[in-house]
């Protein structure tokens, strides 16, 4: 049971693990994601990867919309712009650390374009002009044969460091990893700067925050441009792992899977970010590994019940919506409080 | 607060009994069982294919064991998950079967999968692979060396529809108009198509493009109306929305023509759902349907025993492509085993490549070779509103 937690400073208040008992979970979690392509095998590597992958695109959203509360339906197209600009710099051998970051700030720039019209309109309003912008990109994806190999796609060079080719998914988890807990840092700090706190106050009242001092139109644009950023980041990262993309891997059910993660996970936080994230990506597996493992017993299990893991996972969704309205970090904090408070009841 | 905790742990209690499934399912293997893992789409848009597939793949694996004991006194098991028709699920099955069994012979769910496959299997080298798609991109040996389709590439079917337009066409060079929808599927085989309706002299008068599923076609037909096809094409889709533009066009007065269509908007369920539009529907299929098994011994067979198994009425032609999907993979491990080499990518690749003159016993008309990793030859047939099924209307006809 924790007796007191004792801020001495605003530093000690403001820091990212304020006791010590933070920073050696922290540590051990870090440990953890180093071993566990050993401990873990192929599949669940695999699985891994694809979280991390989301967890960054997710993080992207949460702060367009969990803290700016800008509505975004056109996350997925701005993976696909990082995705494809990555994909031309990879093919003329541009290495990884810069194809990164120039996709991340090619789809912050499109990003950009795209929030241009918050100024005037907001909520559903925005809402409906990024779908118009995930529709134009898709086109674009489709359409631009010479740029983006059209409908048929473009493979993607691995990966390499030095002479290391991150080929196999072993290897592409550790940069996965490392770009998703480097970047979930650096959304943790942004919320501690101005800047963040300057997201969070349009959120609630943007006339409000206007008269403080806040440049909207700026600061709305910028909540666009660094949430597009970790989509294209996002994107690239999703190329280097599947190394062969095509325009249907960045459709408009990309983008409402996101919305769903950062909904459940819970709007305006980062551990939110990463429930819902890997939420939206293992249960799903869960259901369908229950499915198979059924199957050994009643050999029509897979024919009769996988539709209906389709209805139990929209169920699963609702119910949590309903049970816990915050989303899984509000459950993951009773938790966290029941074990501070033990003996005592919460 | 009680209630809440007890649905919580509920759900946690059974996501981590489904974590169980991988190694339980290890546990229950036979030692020097043969095992043909899968990724078919039981649910997602091509579910209604998937479920066939799986069956079709899945039964030959059971006909084979009870009739001949399996490869080479080796049983034959079938390990199957489903995709969803999504990518990423799809490889997330391949990844987890091929951790679990390691099977040497993997069935997969789209083009989308077998791209992203590629690479991995290629690595890997242990498994011979196969998948629903006839993409031209995935016909390259060089490219994709352990990939194999059972049946012509898209992009061969359309030449199989041109070449018989070329046949039947006796007064002049006939017009042709070409439909396609806007998706990977669609686009594949057009530019192939358009040269070869060059080589042969052909006319091609319209082109259009649509969303697979449109509702609203009234602009393309008025298109179709104006260039006075005399044949159109309609690939990319399974059905909608090749009903609305028949149906629009014989309103039109366009009754001389013909519609033509390729092996997925070929099933006698696609044509059945046209109803009275769909007499006269013609297109390209690279098997015998279940009900022209006169000379086919197989097809009787696949048929008794899928009555017998699973009292179907009618076996689709999704069900054929499993069913001889699993004589190839049969066909590949035994020609292996026989040379008594290992189960790898390179040999299973070489008895692949081993196939010609194989007799299907009849589900493929003609003699079958797989030396270029497909099957390249096909017969037309044409839709009887009357009887509901499908008559041939052509020879079988071969394209390399």
């Amino acid at each position: 049971m924790r007796i007191g937690d004792f801020r001495a400073s605003y530093r000690h208040d403001e820091a990212l693990f304020a006791t010590p008992v933070q920073r050696l979970w922290f540590a051990l979690f870090v440990l953890g994601l180093l071993l566990f392509p050993w401990l873990g095998g192929s599949y669940l590597t695999y699985l891994a990867c694809l979280t991390g992958i989301h967890v960054v695109a997710a993080t992207g959203l949460n702060i367009i919309t969990g803290y700016a509360g800008l509505i975004s339906l056109g996350h997925a197209a701005f993976m696909g712009v990082g995705c494809y600009m990555m994909a031309a710099l990879a093919s003329l051998g541009v290495p990884f650390w810069l194809a990164l970051p120039a996709a991340g700030a090619a789809s912050a720039a499109v990003g950009v374009f795209v929030g241009l019209p918050s100024l005037r309109i907001k909520g559903l309003y925005l809402a409906v002009a990024t779908l118009a912008a995930q529709f134009l990109l898709g086109f674009v994806f489709r359409e631009w044969d010479a740029g983006t190999g059209g409908v048929r796609g473009v493979n993607v060079p691995a990966a390499s460091l030095g002479g290391i080719v991150l080929s196999d998914d072993a290897r592409i988890y550790y940069l996965i990893m490392a770009c998703a807990v480097a970047l979930a840092l650096a959304a943790r700090n942004l919320f501690r700067t101005r800047i963040g706190r300057a997201f969070i106050a349009i959120r609630d009242k943007d006339i409000s925050a206007e008269v403080l001092g806040i440049d909207l139109f700026r600061t709305k644009l910028l909540a666009f441009a660094i949430g597009s950023f970790y989509a294209g980041v996002a994107g690239a990262l999703m190329g280097y792992f599947f190394r062969a993309i095509t325009p249907e891997h960045f459709g408009l059910a990309l983008s409402i899977f996101y919305l769903a993660a950062i909904i459940v996970g819970g709007l305006g936080t980062l551990l939110g970010t990463v429930l819902g994230a890997a939420f939206m990506t293992l249960v799903p597996e869960a259901l369908r590994g229950g499915v198979a493992l059924l199957s050994a017993w009643w050999p029509n299990a897979m024919a009769l019940l996988s539709p209906v893991r389709e209805m139990v996972f929209g169920a699963l969704i609702i119910a949590f919506l309903v049970y816990e309205p915050h989303g899984l970090v509000e459950a993951w904090r009773r938790v966290r409080r029941f074990f501070h408070l033990w003996p005592f009841k919460t | 607060m009680t209630r809440r905790r007890s649905i919580v742990q509920s759900a946690a209690g059974l996501a981590g009994l489904s974590a169980l499934g991988v190694p339980l399912a290890t546990a229950l293997a036979q030692e020097g069982d043969l095992v043909i893992g899968a990724a078919p789409p039981i649910t997602g848009v091509f579910a209604f294919a998937g479920v066939s597939l799986d069956q079709g793949l899945g039964d030959y694996c059971s006909w084979r064991n009870e009739s001949k004991g399996g490869v080479m006194g080796r049983r034959l098991r079938y390990v199957s998950e489903d995709s969803g028709y999504k990518m990423d699920q799809a490889m997330a099955v391949f990844k987890k079967l091929m951790a679990a069994h390691k099977p040497p012979a993997f069935y997969g769910d789209s083009t989308a999968w077998a791209k992203a496959a590629a690479a991995e299997v290629s690595q890997l080298g242990s498994t011979i692979t196969c998948s629903p798609s006839y993409s031209s991109d995935l016909a390259d040996p060089a490219k994709a060396p352990y990939y194999f389709m059972a049946g012509p590439t898209y992009a061969a079917m359309i030449q199989i529809l041109l070449e018989y337009i070329n046949r039947i066409s006796k007064a002049g060079k006939p017009n042709i108009a070409i439909v396609y929808s806007d998706t990977e599927f669609g686009r594949d085989p057009i530019p192939a198509a358009k040269a070869h309706l060059a080589k042969l002299g052909l006319n091609l008068v319209q082109e259009i493009v649509t969303k697979p599923g449109s509702v609203d076609v009234s602009a393309e037909v008025a298109k179709l109306r104006r260039a006075k096809p005399d044949y159109v094409i309609f690939h990319g889709y399974v059905l909608a929305p090749i009903p609305e533009f028949i149906r629009q066009m014989r309103e039109a007065g366009m009754g001389a023509t013909t519609f033509m269509g390729t092996i997925w908007s070929m099933d006698k369920s696609t044509a059945d759902a046209m109803g009275a539009t769909g007499d006269g529907w013609m297109g390209v299929m690279p098997y015998r349907y279940s009900h022209d098994h006169k000379d086919a011994p197989m097809m009787g067979v696949m048929r008794d025993y899928a009555q017998k198994k699973r009292q179907i009425a009618y076996v689709n032609t999704f069900y054929t492509h499993g069913w001889l999907v699993g004589m190839i993979f049969s066909e590949v491990l035994e020609r292996t085993l026989k040379a008594r080499k290992p189960l790898n990518g390179p040999n299973m690749k070489a008895a692949l490549e081993s196939i010609t003159d194989w007799d299907t016993g009849g589900i493929c008309g003609l003699l079958v070779s797989l030396k270029g990793h497909q099957i390249p030859s096909g017969r037309i047939y044409r839709y009887d509103a009357a009887s509901k099924l499908f008559e041939p209307a052509s020879g079988w006809i071969r394209t390399a």
